[in-house]
């Protein structure tokens, strides 16, 4: 008796499941005026949202946004995307992070042509660097629509009263930061990420800054090379000697731009796109007196990272990706982005750094930082590998020695060899 | 008293011993033991709680501010933003409605199944049930994400009821099964001499009896289901999201609303503290109510 229940239930179920496959087939034959956007919280996505309306409006179709927090987008695609999930069809991502990993899962659909045909829209328009973050194996991927670069923020006041001058070098910033330290009690001489993974991507621009690279060109480990060891105990040694009293090793961006919020440094190095976090008064005690400098030059010149932060991709199962093309093309038309911009999202086209009208909301000082640092900019700020979040641990365990006040040296032989045995097994 | 002996104790380092009696100085250490060890367990609990309500009633600038830790000037900016965000209000909702059904089905369904494992010696069965609870949350995700969206139901309730019901029914469960266990049997043998079924002896002696069970085991379903973030985060829709997935709605790429992310924690926290002292009020009079002495 309760055996043939249980047969009937599972004929149930079979069913069931059945119906589910045909009904999410029946897709096939024509395209659904449905469209399934997934987007990050981002100042982009609350000006893109609010603007939508005029997006169905123009096109007939129905926009559903999902929006998330940056960890939980990348989770939620990982299961979604791994299920050959046909509900998401425009993707917002970040590049740097997934790219290569979704990119070898095969979730993003080729767009090559579509940029190439898509004429005034002008897919020349966009800058090199971001473009080869979204290509992957010569297929276009992605469309870059926001940028960001390693910046140094400085305290106008605090260098005024030092006499001192805006570093340009690594030798001026360190000693900048020591005479800031000693004139100031209880004040910091500088704040920067301590903590293993999120300080990768601030060391990355000391690292080329230096001569390093993560990898060379045999895509072998480089983070022992003599250049990558000085940049590892500079770093290290910013932060220990200048930094923030008990400093713990465990800051990312939120934790040091609150310190310098909250006026207890002097400089501050991290990515452009946060610059609102220091210099808005709603924000920031010291909102008026927060000075933007291009990234300091190290034997190298000055490196920083310049670098394509998100971008949209469409999903290889979507069945709807001429209106997922049509959405990304409306959301990075020219215009759109001149528009984005002048509310302070930095985007990736030439056209508009190059319009009066594109940078006139940024700070003065800002805006030709981040045009010092297109100019000297490398497209990466990590290794870009398939693994990338544990790749950072391994790469990061060396900044963590060298601010701890430990031998970086000998961290940085042991991180290569870690980081050579991963390169060698998932990288 | 205690405040007169730790007087005359106070000058006994300067000298002059008051004589005491033999026990008084054990049973003082012990007290001040006590009150150092419930101190700490009590700073420990409300220290993050008493930070989270402050820091909902500061400006961001505020927040980040440790001068400011205890004298600020308390605002309500924070509230009226989240509170002006209209999706808010329905994330409650989202979550009351998730709540409440998968706790009460997963009782509907939990209860009787423990009544039957207790009473016939079922426990292998509830090792298997037990199983559920074991596996991990997240190796379910994606086969559950691959079944439900093929039948059209992500980003329903439904899907995130039976989601919460894979986690509460073990729960509920396991309560129960403890709890029918200690119960005797004769209370059951005298039901059935007074002319009841077995079915009717369950339902109106021994139900009547589980309810402080029942209400420990809706509690800490409830819990659970109100606070489940990685179920919500992959199977809820638009219209769905839970408050959990939602109070990180403040927190963007590039700048965290902490203000906004307390006052968002404070409320939601505030229906689970509710909900967990009108329940108490039930266990509390059922333990006292003494009707399995027999």
């Amino acid at each position: 008796m309760q055996h043939r229940h249980a047969a009937r239930i599972a004929a149930l179920m079979a069913a069931a499941l059945g119906m589910g496959t045909l009904a999410a087939c029946s897709g096939d034959d024509g395209e659904s005026t449905t469209l399934n956007v997934t987007l990050a919280n981002h100042v982009w996505t609350d000006i893109i949202t609010e603007k939508i309306p005029e997006f169905e409006e123009q096109s007939g179709l129905d926009v559903v946004v999902t929006q998330l927090s940056e960890d939980q987008l990348v989770d939620n695609y990982k299961v979604k995307l791994n299920a050959g999930s046909a509900d998401v069809d425009v993707m917002m991502y970040r590049p740097l992070q997934v790219g290569k990993l979704f990119g070898q899962n095969g979730y993003f659909a080729d767009i090559t042509d579509r940029v190439s045909g898509a004429g005034d829209w002008d897919w020349e328009d966009f800058q090199a660097g971001p473009v080869g973050l979204t290509t992957y194996e010569d297929q276009v991927v992605g469309v870059p629509m926001i940028t960001e670069s390693e910046m140094l923020y400085y305290r106008t006041d605090l260098l005024e009263d030092a006499g001192l001058e805006v570093p340009t070098t690594m030798a001026e910033l360190e000693e900048a930061a020591r005479t800031i330290h000693e004139e100031n009690p209880g004040t910091a001489g500088i704040v920067m990420r301590s903590q293993a993974s999120a300080a990768v991507t601030q060391l990355s621009g000391f690292l080329y800054s230096f001569g390093g690279t993560w990898l060379d060109d045999q895509g072998h480990s480089a983070i022992a090379s003599d250049e990558a060891k000085e940049a590892y105990a500079y770093y290290g040694r910013l932060l220990h000697d200048y930094g923030p009293d008990q400093i713990s090793t465990d800051m990312s961006w939120p934790e040091s731009a609150a310190i310098f919020a909250q006026g207890d440094a002097g400089f501050w190095i991290d990515a452009s796109s946060l610059y609102e976090n220091v210099y808005d008064p709603a924000k920031s005690q010291v909102g008026d007196q927060v000075g933007f400098a291009p990234f300091p030059a190290g034997p190298d010149g000055s490196r920083p990272y310049n670098v394509a932060a998100w971008a949209l991709g469409i999903n290889a199962a979507s069945q709807n990706q001429d209106n997922a093309w049509a959405f990304i093309q409306w959301a990075t038309s020219p215009d759109m982005t001149l528009e984005i911009q002048t509310e302070g999202v930095p985007s990736a086209r030439t056209s508009v750094w190059e319009n009066p009208e594109g940078t006139e909301s940024f700070p003065e000082d800002l805006a030709a930082a981040i045009a010092a640092n297109g100019e000297n900019g490398v497209g990466q700020d990590r290794p870009l590998v398939v693994g990338v979040a544990e790749a950072r641990e391994i790469v990061g365990a060396p900044i963590v020695a060298a601010i701890t006040g430990e031998d970086s040296d000998q961290a940085a032989e042991q991180a290569n060899e870690q980081f050579e045995a991963f390169l060698e097994s998932d990288g | 008293m205690s405040t007169a002996q730790t007087a005359s104790a106070a000058p006994a380092g300067t000298g002059v011993r008051p004589a005491r009696r033999r026990r008084a100085p054990r049973a003082k250490a012990y007290s001040a033991f006590r009150a150092t060890m419930i101190a700490v367990v009590v700073l420990v609990f409300v220290v993050p709680l008493l930070w989270m309500v402050m820091a909902s009633f500061k400006t961001n600038v505020d927040i980040q501010n440790t001068a400011k830790t205890f004298s600020f000037t308390p605002i309500l900016d924070n509230y009226r933003h989240v509170l002006a965000n209209d999706d808010y209000l329905g994330f409650v909702r989202n979550s009351f409605v998730v709540a409440f059904l998968a706790t009460g089905i997963s009782l509907l369904l939990g209860v009787p199944a423990a009544y039957s494992m207790s009473r016939f010696n079922m426990h292998k069965s509830a090792l298997v049930v037990l199983l559920a609870r074991i596996i991990p949350g997240v190796s379910l995700l994606v086969p559950w994400y691959y079944v439900f969206a093929n039948l059209g139901l992500v980003g329903g309730y439904g899907v995130l009821v039976i989601s919460h019901m894979f986690i509460l029914i073990p729960i509920s469960v396991y309560i129960m099964m403890s709890f029918f266990d200690s119960m005797p049997r004769e209370l059951e043998d005298a039901a059935l001499v007074d002319g009841l079924t077995p079915i009717g002896a369950f339902l109106r002696i021994l139900l009547r009896l589980s309810v402080p069970g029942m209400a420990t085991a809706a509690i800490l379903s409830f819990i659970f289901s109100w606070n489940n973030f990685m179920f919500a985060l992959v199977l809820s829709g638009a219209n769905t999201k839970t408050l959990p997935v939602a109070v990180f709605d403040f927190v963007s790429y590039a700048s965290i609303d902490w203000g906004a992310i307390m006052a968002a924690t404070c409320i939601m926290t505030l229906p689970i503290i509710v909900v967990a002292l009108l329940a108490q009020k039930y266990i509390v009079s059922g333990l006292t109510a003494g009707a399995t002495k027999g």
